[in-house]
């Protein structure tokens, strides 16, 4: 027998931490090297992937943690309320592979990677209290498991309509029973001074984002989508102080790449408007292939990424039952996930990002399993036909194994708008 | 006194086993397979015989196995690598406990094979299409990071980041990306590590197909590799056997097999 007693076994726990480590150093180094140098900034964002995920460092020990299932929860009222809210939608295929064995094969990746990694109970920041919104069906059964796993989980109410009055005082009733359940939860009384200092921290989270982001409109795009990516999905997590000073020091740095007309794509590449289920860290797969095929990703809408920052909170008047309703419409009327009957604002904004930041094509990412998305591909791919704008679907799901064939479609797509640019010189 | 042979004619290496008639190992030799499978196989057991000053003559009964068994037509018997392999082990590992499941990763497939409690092949799994995985995939991986297949484990133990994985366990892709990973500076050790890793989920798929029974026995030439044999029983969260000699378990198996058939051989014949 050769000597294999010297070395000792991992635990399942230890087992998984490098599966995940694994995952996310292969896609830290592809962001990291290869491509054109990024800002010096985003360092910030490299280091914090790293130590969230491959060291299972905990940044929030000092506070009580809300998890989300969804971007439904108002992280405003989680913040007024001193809790740190934790955005639970996970991209790491070890934690879907353990959510495999508890949901149907077919179910979405997202999910079944989110409900993995709570029964995995394998977390550098375990949440405290979880709040699912009743969005898509998939999410609205996932709550109950996941409570199977002994977290307590409260159900948030979520309509289906939004056009509605009656689904805006729907969920107004159901965000005002969340803040005031959160309240009682967490032993903090919700005033109208901790709600504003909320919103208006987010909001200027926002401001940054917005600053940031209508640089990517500019001829020469200063900055590559997979970086605005992760700037944006460190928001689920980060402590919002450090994310927003790190927001900063980027912008500064993005700001006078413009002015020096830095561009970091390539002469010619395409620039793509990116759509649906979100990429989160670190199933990047789709927009690293498209930017590693010569294209710059200029804009998402994507719950990921875009649709967090999009919309803020308008209040009238600051009272606190204003705030809290200004709120909760920002939530409903800013939202145009799939999930809802009619969805023409979803439409409207991917054309409105194509003009805007005169996009060439649009990217349309489904995840296999994930119904609202697949089913909404047909009326988008009409409506984008309809305004004469260029569209791949693409189903895909966190399997690393279908990269060549992905890569291939995803080339042959940026190459026909590289000839239709061409062709219009 | 009998002797009895057991010979594995592989993709890659031919293994010679000699057995007393108490199934004891006398001796065993191996050899590259190279371009003439049957000249090589002749000469092996030739020169292993040699060595053990043991007679043609002497030998009652000869088995073949392997990828090239039907070549060697000297045999008395044939039969697959599977039954071979799974009687070696169990004969080799009979000291340790009873083997319920074996691993083998050889020259260009790799196997998983389940027992059940008399020591039958109950079920197998196979890689499908190719050498993805396999002891030609490392000796790929060893000559692109400039090592010695043999160091590969060294290698491994002194990998102290976090493995780098390697998306494409086919040796044509894979070798670009390793080629990549070392452009940009990152360490051999972890790129080892990574290789070794990848490999190891990958036959633990395998081994789920037949499904994961206690002991495990691993043999073949990568079981030589302790890396692999490290990533294995991590990927697994269980010990895995490993013999002292893991690349002649078959041909051993083969040999055990030729004793058995002999003396169930009505006394006339034999």
């Amino acid at each position: 027998m050769t000597d294999n007693i010297k070395h000792t076994i991992e635990t399942p726990k230890q087992k998984q931490n490098r599966h995940k480590a694994m995952e996310a150093v292969k896609v830290l180094n592809m962001i990291k090297e290869e491509f054109k140098e990024p800002p010096k900034a985003m360092n910030y964002f490299y280091d914090l992937f790293e130590r969230v995920y491959c060291k299972q460092e905990p940044l929030h020990a000092d506070k009580v943690k809300v998890g989300t299932m969804c971007i439904q929860i108002p992280s405003e009222i989680i913040y007024a309320l001193d809790g740190v809210p934790l955005r639970l939608c996970n991209g790491f295929y070890t934690d879907d592979e353990i959510g495999s064995d508890l949901m149907p094969s077919k179910s979405c990746p997202l999910v079944k990677a989110t409900v993995g990694h709570l029964a995995s109970g394998n977390f550098s920041d375990k949440p405290d209290i979880i709040f699912s919104p009743t969005t898509c069906d998939q999410k609205t059964k996932a709550g109950a498991i996941v409570e199977n796993f002994g977290y307590e989980v409260m159900d948030v109410d979520f309509p289906r309509t939004k056009e509605s009055e009656e689904s805006r005082e729907y969920w107004r009733r159901s965000v005002r029973k969340f803040s005031h359940d959160l309240s009682h939860s967490l032993g903090k009384k919700l005033t109208k001074k901790n709600l504003q200092a909320s919103i208006q921290k987010i909001g200027y989270a926002q401001t940054l984002y917005h600053k940031l982001n209508d640089l990517r409109k500019n001829r020469f795009v200063p900055i590559l989508g997979k970086d605005m990516l992760m700037v944006t999905n460190a928001f689920f997590f980060d402590r919002i102080d450090n994310w927003i000073t790190a927001v900063e020091e980027l912008l500064e740095e993005i700001e006078q790449r413009a002015k020096n007309q830095l561009h970091a794509g390539g002469k010619i590449s395409p620039r793509i408007v990116y759509t649906g289920s979100p990429p989160i860290f670190p199933n990047y797969k789709i927009p690293l292939i498209i930017e590693q095929s010569d294209a710059i990703i200029v804009a998402d809408e994507t719950c990921s990424s875009n649709r967090m920052f999009n919309d803020r909170v308008s209040v009238d008047e600051w009272f606190l039952n204003d705030m809290v309703d200004s709120i909760a419409d920002k939530y409903l009327k800013g939202c145009t996930c799939p999930i809802f009957t009619k969805n023409n604002d979803r439409i409207r904004r991917i054309i409105d990002l194509v003009k805007s930041y005169h996009a060439d094509g649009v990217i349309y990412q489904a995840f296999a399993g994930c119904q609202v998305y697949e089913m909404e591909q047909r009326s988008v791919l009409a409506a984008m036909e309809k305004e004469g704008i260029a569209i791949l679907y693409i189903e895909s799901d966190y399997s690393p194994s279908q990269q060549g064939q992905l890569t291939t479609r995803v080339e042959a797509f940026i190459e026909s708008l590289k000839n239709r640019r061409r062709m219009k010189r | 006194m009998n002797y009895f042979v057991g010979i594995d004619i592989g993709s890659t290496a031919i293994k010679v086993s000699v057995t007393d008639e108490n199934k004891r190992l006398v001796g065993s030799k191996i050899n590259a397979s190279g371009s003439m499978f049957y000249k090589y196989a002749k000469e092996t057991l030739q020169s292993l015989l040699d060595e053990l000053h043991i007679s043609q003559n002497d030998i009652a009964y000869t088995v073949a196995t392997g990828y090239g068994r039907k070549l060697f037509k000297e045999a008395d018997e044939n039969i697959s690598e599977i039954t071979a392999n799974a009687i070696g082990a169990q004969e080799a590992a009979r000291e340790y406990g009873e083997i319920k499941t074996i691993i083998n990763i050889g020259g260009q497939d790799s196997k998983a094979i389940s027992l059940d409690n008399e020591g039958n092949v109950v079920n197998f799994a196979m890689n499908d299409r190719c050498a993805a995985g396999t002891g030609k995939f490392l000796d790929v991986v060893a000559m692109n990071l400039e090592i010695g297949v043999d160091e590969l484990g060294e290698y491994h133990f002194k990998s102290t980041g976090t493995p780098l994985s390697i998306s494409s366990t086919c040796a044509v892709f894979a070798e670009s990306e390793i080629i990549g990973l070392l452009g940009n500076n990152h360490s051999v050790e972890d790129i080892v590590a990574g290789v070794h890793y990848s490999i190891a989920k990958r036959i633990v798929k395998l081994v789920k197909r037949v499904g994961i029974k206690e002991n495990i026995y691993f043999d073949g030439g990568p079981a030589l590799n302790t890396g692999l044999v490290h990533a294995i029983e991590n990927e697994l969260g269980k010990k895995i056997f490993v013999p002292k000699y893991p690349q002649i378990t078959t041909s051993f198996g083969a040999a055990v097999l030729a004793c058995d058939a002999f003396r169930t051989m009505p006394l006339s014949e034999q």
